[in-house]
């Protein structure tokens, strides 16, 4: 799981970027080198094997349309508009789905409505916390991928430095 | 550390934090107009007011260091009847246009006078509110200056940020107004950012006028790929149709800027697209199907008898890591290694090669840029290349005393620089302390210098030995170029695609360079000289638009704008990224990969990877780098020093003469995209050619007489 590998990728090494959830399609078999690599650094021992997650997807229950098992959501924390100081839809984790490739949107050539056939492009969810949002997707049998949040570093700020000397020519002619 | 209570919790900061600060850290938000975290603090709204034990008045929370002991009360009955007071003040000479107002929906004022405001006024002015004439600040910011409260966030922004200092205030109190006073427009690379700073409607966008509200937009977060700095942005889209789009908070690369490219592109995204397959009839194209005009180009591969390098693909600079695979994979089993750029000399062996990922990255990264005591670039013009890593420099510029030096053409920096020469000559001598200056005295004896190599060095016919010298250099100074932390040795690219095509080996071997192709690949290539393109060449375009690189092919396959695929993006630092789809592709575009995947099959060399996670196992399999999304693998100073032994090697003791050449004519059209915009093609005529650079606006006839003469 990439998502879990972006956790663990400061400790363990991280395998394989993408791993399929679930899958019916034919993948193509790859017997590459790097298979082999993986099973001889599996078999060394220098790192912990994730034992595979028995998870019983809802869609084998619920009737979900199975081409939702095609598509990858994301997940992620909505970051904060700029155009305003407000922070309150930046605290949440978002999943939402991946447009649909392939002529997914239309437009009605006399009125100009938009139309989709894409019957999740308007759908999010949200979570309280990243884990439940991959809890979430892994019950689903979504393939998923996590952004990872980028919050403002904090930095000191002074009034004062406004009038601070800085020796040598002037640097900075303020105009306000 | 200050330990302090604010409403009723206790909050330990540390010394010098603005008040406003620390009450944020203890989770109390604060309404504010001026106060901006990323420029200095002006303390002119008031809006910031808070109440303090024991003050004799509401304070400003910005203005106010966080002192020891001070009990701070942000939600008492006094400091909601100051901020009434303030909200107003401000609403007295604010006009009642929201409903027509561009910020409507995304208006700090509007959001802060519900929250904050009193819920009737008191205005009975007969002679009404302050009248304030507009500015014309250009075709990128529309000003609606009736609406301004006088924050003074894009004065601040321009002075600090972007460097125009022209951008000022005049007047007093209630007639203070925001303008340049002698009547110029707003010639900056960041100048849309002062769209975002304005907590009100008074500068808003002129290409996105009123057009749509922010309620109707589908926000998409991605990165972006008009330049090679990797900004992250958000796509507001409605429908079809790319609104605009705005920068998304990224300390490690874009901070909370994005250049004008960046922003207001977006509307070439829907002219000149190519939405079908097209074949080359005679001398105009047919459009046809997919599996035709698949099938047309495997027929051309055949009847054009091309056998290796022979096959030549080249790669521009819109395109994304997944294809750039795709192709390099499909041409290697046709067994050719002739990969190339559309740069100049991009169909050569890149001068500072590929072994060796420092020696083509940005090694010191965007952030440390600014820490530099002294910066030399080379052949570089960061202001047109790298917008947003050049507002680094300034801030160098302003807060580290940081001094320049450029070797190249001379550009129009936001800070002071010696201009040391033009020519790759000059490169070896300064370097080997040949030329006697204020700046060289004090980049051969900086703590953290730093040397940017532009992509011109790379495109010089000396290129090799430019690096070679600078190599050397750094290797004799390692003490200061190669420690701990820091990595005073970067190259700049200026294209999306670059890193990414050095990175997986997008570049022809030694024996390809010299053989002439039969059978061209143009992979969202427009930029190449039409020499290098062989008259009798099979040529297939695959892109998005229909610019220079079309005109050439005898196939069009339309592939898809970064708008509109999620692939994976490197940045100049070596940053990966995966971007993602905001729209559905137009007409019958296909992603990138995925064409030549089915190219593939037909050929009979099938790819083997199926989906998009299959090409990125395989991108994981090239280097593991290029799928570590959103984390930076930067070179250590030992491998840095390891790449640069590697170059010093090579190249002869510079000795040419030849000036270098800057590889961006002008900064908003560089790419299909922004060529196809209009709101680019007016920026050039008020920019580039405009009455604010009388030297470039040279007219024609006189030109053409000179050259008779």
């Amino acid at each position: 799981m990439i998502s879990a590998a972006l956790q663990r990728s400061k400790f363990s090494l991280n395998l394989q970027p993408f791993k399929r959830l679930y899958s019916n399609k034919q993948t193509v078999p790859q017997k590459t080198t790097h298979d082999e690599q993986i099973k001889e650094h599996r078999e060394s021992g220098l790192t912990t094997p994730h034992p595979p997650k028995d998870v019983l997807t809802a869609e084998v229950i619920s009737g979900a349309p199975e081409t939702l098992q095609h598509r990858q959501v994301r997940i992620y924390k909505p970051t904060k508009n700029t155009m305003q100081s407000g922070t309150h839809n930046t605290h949440h984790w978002r999943v939402d789905f991946d447009i649909l490739q392939g002529g997914g949107r239309w437009e009605h050539p006399l009125m100009g409505w938009s139309s989709s056939a894409d019957h999740m492009q308007g759908t999010n969810v949200k979570f309280q916390s990243k884990e439940d949002a991959i809890n979430f997707c892994e019950k689903q049998g979504w393939d998923y991928f996590v952004s990872k949040p980028r919050s403002p570093k904090f930095k000191t700020k002074q009034y004062a430095a406004n009038y601070y000397h800085s020796p040598g020519k002037l640097r900075l002619a303020q105009t306000k | 550390m200050v330990k302090l209570t604010v409403d009723g919790k206790e909050v330990e900061v540390p010394q010098g934090t603005a008040l406003i600060q620390a009450c944020e850290l203890a989770g109390a938000t604060i309404p504010r107009f001026c106060y901006h975290d990323r420029l200095a603090i002006a303390g002119n709204c008031r809006m910031c007011l808070v109440e303090v034990e024991r003050a004799p008045k509401p304070v400003a929370s910005c203005a106010m260091p966080a002192m020891p002991g001070s009990n701070v009360f942000t939600n008492s009955e006094r400091t909601n009847k100051a901020r009434e007071g303030v909200m107003e003040f401000l609403l007295a000479n604010h006009p009642l246009d929201c409903p027509i107002c561009d910020q409507g929906g995304e208006c700090d004022l509007q959001d802060q006078s519900m929250r904050y405001g009193s819920d009737r006024s008191r205005f009975f002015e007969v002679t009404g509110k302050r009248a304030v004439e507009n500015k014309d600040f250009g075709p990128l910011v529309k000003t609606s200056m009736n609406r301004c409260i006088q924050c003074t966030r894009c004065v601040r922004f321009a002075n600090e940020v972007a460097g125009v200092e022209e951008l000022g205030t005049t007047g007093r109190g209630n007639d203070l107004e925001i303008g340049t006073y002698v009547q110029k427009t707003l010639d900056s690379e960041l100048s849309g950012n002062i769209v975002d700073l304005c907590p009100v409607g008074a500068l808003t966008s002129k290409p996105y006028a009123f057009t749509a509200r922010p309620w109707e937009l589908k926000s998409t977060e991605t990165v972006d790929a008009l330049d090679a700095v990797g900004s992250n942005i958000r796509v507001d889209s409605r429908g079809h149709e790319v609104m605009r789009i705005q920068p998304r908070v990224n300390d490690d690369v874009n901070e909370e800027w994005i250049s004008d490219r960046t922003r207001y592109a977006c509307d070439g995204l829907k002219y000149q697209r190519l939405t079908n397959p097209l074949i080359r009839v005679g001398d105009r194209f047919q459009s046809a199907s997919w599996p035709g005009a698949i099938a047309t180009v495997a027929d051309g591969l055949s009847k054009s008898g091309a056998k290796g390098d022979e096959i030549q693909a080249i790669a521009g600079s819109l395109a994304d890591t997944e294809s750039l695979v795709a192709l390099k994979d499909l041409l290697n089993k046709l067994g050719s290694e002739n990969t190339a750029l559309d740069t100049k000399r991009g169909t050569a062996p890149p001068a500072h090669g590929v072994d060796h990922r420092s020696n083509y990255l940005y090694n010191n990264t965007i952030p440390a840029s600014e820490e530099a005591d002294a910066v030399l670039f080379v052949g570089t013009n960061p202001r047109h290349e790298a917008a947003v890593i050049n507002s680094r420099f300034r801030k160098g510029y302003l807060h580290n005393n940081t001094d320049f030096g450029v070797i190249g053409d001379k550009f129009d920096a936001i800070y002071d620089y010696e201009h040391i020469g033009v020519d790759a000559k000059t490169v070896g001598d300064f370097l080997s302390g040949g030329v006697k200056s204020p700046f060289a005295d004090k980049f051969m004896k900086a703590k953290k210098p730093l040397i940017v190599v532009g992509s011109a060095v790379t495109e010089h016919d000396d290129g090799q030995s430019v690096y070679a010298a600078i190599a050397k250099h750094v290797e004799a100074n390692k003490d200061r170029f190669l420690t701990e932390e820091w990595n005073g040795f970067s190259t700049l690219q200026r294209a999306a695609s670059h890193t990414a095509a050095y990175d997986v080996g997008f570049v022809p071997s030694q024996q390809a360079e010299s053989t002439k192709a039969k059978f061209v690949y143009l992979l969202n290539a427009d930029d190449f000289d039409a020499q290098v393109i062989p008259r009798d060449a099979f040529v297939v375009y695959q892109g998005h638009h229909g610019d220079h690189g079309a005109q050439f092919a005898d196939v069009v396959l339309p592939g898809v704008a970064y708008t509109e695929k999620g692939t994976t993006w490197i940045n100049t630092e070596g940053r990966a990224q995966l971007g993602r789809a905001a729209i559905s592709a137009p007409g019958a575009s296909r992603e990138d990969w995925k064409i030549i995947k089915a190219l593939s099959e037909l050929v009979g060399k099938p790819l083997p990877y199926e989906d998009v996670i299959g090409v990125r196992d395989r991108l994981w399999e090239i280097s593991p780098a290029l799928t570590r999304y959103d984390e930076l693998e930067s070179p250590s100073a030992a491998s840095v020093g390891l790449g640069l032994a590697e170059m010093a090697k090579k190249g002869t003791p510079v000795t040419s003469t030849k000036a270098f050449v800057k590889p961006l004519e002008n900064f908003y059209q560089t790419d299909p995209i922004s060529r196809a915009s209009v709101t680019m093609a007016n920026c050039v005529k008020s920019f580039v050619k405009g009455v604010n650079s009388e030297e470039t606006a040279v007219p024609p006839a006189e030109t053409q007489a000179q050259k008779h003469a």
